[in-house]
């Protein structure tokens, strides 16, 4: 069906633009040392510690080393957090601050949280199975058992900011949810029902997905390849990111720092496997997306691929971005090559990536490549970064469940 | 501006399978609380002595055998309501014959806990590591219910999955309110779910405070269909409700009852709705403080409306992510039963525990 164009709005009522951004990543904590990660083709890549590794003979991810949540986490007592809303409330705090924005001045205007996770508190969970396997079930940590539920990656930022009136909810859509969550926070600013929406995502590394994922035989030994011949998989991630969201106009007024437009979004479902990606939807997705934003496909300068360096996802996602692209689709990189899989975090972490890339004028490197695969018609920007002009930038989302998200970014230009 | 229309529901809830059922049970006021030491199917040690069950659900009989044998109960719990909301049997191999209008928006606490713990468990009782049945594997996902009603019944439109506590439900009236005024879809089925486990029974017995307790846990399934109304206003006399607003809030240091009546104040003005024209109010009512506060603040809001007459959880049980999306078909079921209620307006209200506030106007047709 034809969706209601949003791009070509000349209205700064409703344009919606993204002026703060909160990032913690295994490259980069921040959008400076973020954005300085990937373009240089940082690797998050190593060993893994937050979970005990023994048994599995692969056993490398991307978490997050030396994370200070105290540091950005003030009204709320962030020991008392979760590790996923730990990331989710810091992010928060810090795009808040990084858009230049204070609180306070939040706490007079209408917003939208919207935080999307593939596994919510279940690094809480193991710990709490384990307990269970050893102590028995009536012996569990109250202080952990009462934090797992997933709408509070969401109600707790609103409670550090002091926001009340918010709408605040979780979106678990796995590993498309970061887009989810922008896609509602633009819907929600643009149709002025919202005034600024704080949107993204948020994981924390857990055994039961690495387990799930190392099982499905998707981890790679030691690093992520997306679109290489030789690809072995994924590599786990943790992290969050969180994107505010405001309408152009309320930018212009408080004069602040536009990172990047928000044109549009298409949102679906493949309705046909529950782990496999089906080629014919993601590509409908896409389409969606490009309506939405009222976008020409040659219009757009490149595609951050869902990329998950898995043998399925890439050549099913190179071949549904040919079929809509046609031959010589734009550049399409992977940003999971430096900073894992973060899982609901990921399309989140990427439309930052995104963002910087057009504020940046580079375009971020898919690292690890030595020979694409045949199958994989499309250009990575291996290994190294390279300066571009970029207009529009295309951000996929895909996740099990066949639940596909595709965000498309613009170029502010006064 | 005329907000989107509920044209029908269903639900399976401790009442019995399908909205008949529901509308039975509710009518009845009866209690659906069972004695837990006959239920074989619940494994492991048990926190309960009791819970409010959907009666005889058992997977394979409701759905038959096919493509069940994985699924979890909360996936069965949805499958099943949205199948009756279709009128369609579905199955478990892809629609041949797909439907790309049509959304499908789930609330939940976060899919199925025992899905995800069992996954763990297995990572830490057998040999290796890694050693899962990897048919449980998607389960352990929170968004496997919506992917896979999307399956059974063809549903290619936006597939969305929502936690916001006992706000879900309302929660998922205002994404597919929003599916609909973007023309993201023409149709959208809103709801939200939540199962009994013996694993969610132990988390929640761990979690409860000193005020809460004497709780009685309840499962279950409801969901809506929603849809714009026609742009000339022909045509619906399917309506059963239009959704004339949703409002949200977190709790603040004002508290719960302060923050709600905050919440409920701006729902009505933003809709434009009078005082005069509210017709019944409805409570997520969670034992303890919170369903205390909220008590307050409807009393102090609508003191003449007694809102423990519709909707409220307690005799299907404490529904969790459930709740607020019994609480509408609670409220269309009561609407059937009144004179009074058609052309006025309904107030669904929900606090949750871990802050969430919401508010739903219905204007009843």
């Amino acid at each position: 069906m034809t969706t209601n164009p949003a791009g070509g709005v000349h209205d700064a009522a409703r344009r919606v633009v993204l002026t703060g951004f909160g990032v913690f990543s295994s490259i980069g904590v921040g959008a400076a040392e973020f954005a300085e990660g990937l373009r240089s083709g940082r690797s998050g890549a190593k060993p893994i510690t937050v979970f005990d590794t023994e048994g599995f003979e692969h056993t490398n991810g991307c978490e997050i080393r030396g994370f200070e949540p105290e540091r950005w986490i003030r009204n709320l007592d962030a020991a008392q957090l979760g590790r996923a809303s730990q990331f989710s409330v810091a992010a928060a705090r810090m795009a808040v601050q990084d858009a230049g924005l204070d609180p306070a001045d939040l706490r007079e205007q209408r917003g939208l949280i919207s935080i999307g996770t593939t596994d919510g508190e279940s690094w809480d969970l193991d710990r709490l199975v384990a307990s269970q396997l050893a102590k028995g079930s009536a012996e569990m940590d109250r202080s952990i058992a009462g934090r797992i539920r997933a709408g509070r990656l969401s109600a707790s930022i609103a409670q550090e900011l002091g926001l009340t009136d918010v709408e605040a909810v979780t979106i678990p859509t796995a590993c498309a949810a970061g887009n989810y969550a922008i896609g509602y926070g633009f819907d929600a600013v643009r149709s002025g029902e919202a005034d600024y929406a704080l949107c993204g995502g948020a994981d924390a590394m857990c055994r039961k997905t690495f387990a799930g994922f190392y099982r499905l035989g998707t981890i790679a030994p030691e690093r992520c390849q997306p679109f290489d011949i030789d690809r072995k998989g994924l590599l786990t991630g943790e992290g969050a990111g969180v994107l505010l969201l405001e309408t152009l106009e309320s930018a212009l007024a408080r004069g602040a720092r536009i990172y990047a437009e928000v044109l549009g979004y298409g949102l679906n479902c493949d309705a046909d496997h529950q782990v496999a990606p089906l080629e014919s939807s993601v590509a409908r997705c896409m389409e969606l997306a490009l309506e939405n934003a009222g976008v020409k496909p040659e219009e757009v300068d490149l595609i951050s691929a869902h990329g998950t360096g898995t043998k399925a996802n890439d050549v099913t996602e190179s071949r549904a971005i040919r079929s809509v692209y046609g031959t010589t689709p734009p550049r399409t990189v992977s940003v999971k090559s430096m900073l894992g899989h973060t899982m609901g975090a990921a399309s989140a972490l990427a439309a930052i990536a995104c963002s910087l890339a057009i504020t940046h004028g580079f375009i971020p490197p898919t690292i690890n490549h030595a020979s694409t695969d045949p199958e994989c018609e499309i250009d990575c920007v291996p290994n190294e970064a390279v300066e571009a002009d970029l207009r529009i930038v295309q951000n996929n989302g895909l996740a099990f469940g066949g639940n596909n998200a595709v965000v498309l970014l613009g170029r502010y230009e006064a | 501006m005329t907000g989107p229309l509920i044209t029908d529901w269903s639900a399976v809830s401790p009442y019995g399978i399908g909205r008949a059922a529901f509308e039975e049970g509710f009518r009845s006021g009866r209690t659906t609380s069972v004695p837990l030491e006959n239920e074989d199917w619940l494994v492991g040690e048990r926190a309960d002595t009791e819970a409010c069950l959907v009666p005889g659900f058992v997977i394979k009989e409701v759905l038959g055998k096919k493509g069940t044998r994985a699924m979890d109960r909360v996936t069965g719990l949805v499958v099943t309501t949205v199948g009756r909301l279709l009128d369609t049997t579905g199955g478990p191999l892809p629609s041949e014959d797909p439907d790309e209008d049509t959304a499908l928006v789930l609330g939940t606490t976060h899919g199925s806990h025992k899905s995800m713990v069992d996954i763990t468990r297995d990572t830490l009782t057998d040999e290796k590591p890694y050693y899962i049945n990897t048919a449980h594997i998607p389960n352990a996902i929170g968004n496997a219910s919506a992917g896979m009603c999307a399956i059974w019944y063809g549903l290619k439109g936006p597939n969305a999955t929502i936690a916001a506590g006992r706000n879900s439900g309302i929660a998922t009236l205002n994404y597919g309110r929003r599916l609909l005024a973007t023309g993201r879809a023409r149709t959208v089925l809103c709801g939200a779910a939540e199962e009994y486990t013996t694993d969610r029974s132990w988390l929640e017995w761990h979690t409860r405070g000193a005020d809460e307790t004497g709780t009685v846990l309840g499962e279950g399934c409801a969901m809506v269909q929603l849809r714009a109304p026609a742009a000339d206003g022909r045509g619906d006399d399917d309506a059963l409700a239009e959704v004339l607003g949703v409002s949200s809030g977190i709790t603040g240091p004002d508290g719960v009852a302060a923050g709600l009546e905050t919440v409920v104040g701006n729902a009505l003005r933003r809709a434009g709705i009078g005082r005069e024209e509210v017709w019944a109010v409805s409570a997520s009512a969670p034992a303890g403080e919170a369903g205390r506060q909220e008590l307050k603040a409807l009393d102090a809001l609508f003191g003449d409306l007694d809102p423990l007459t519709l909707g409220r959880p307690g005799q299907i049980g404490d529904t969790g992510a459930a709740t607020s999306a019994f609480q509408v078909v609670a409220t269309l079921t009561a609407a059937q039963d009144s004179a009074r209620a058609a052309g006025r307006v309904a107030v669904l209200t929900s606090v949750d525990r871990d802050g969430a506030l919401g508010c739903a106007l219905l204007r009843m047709r």
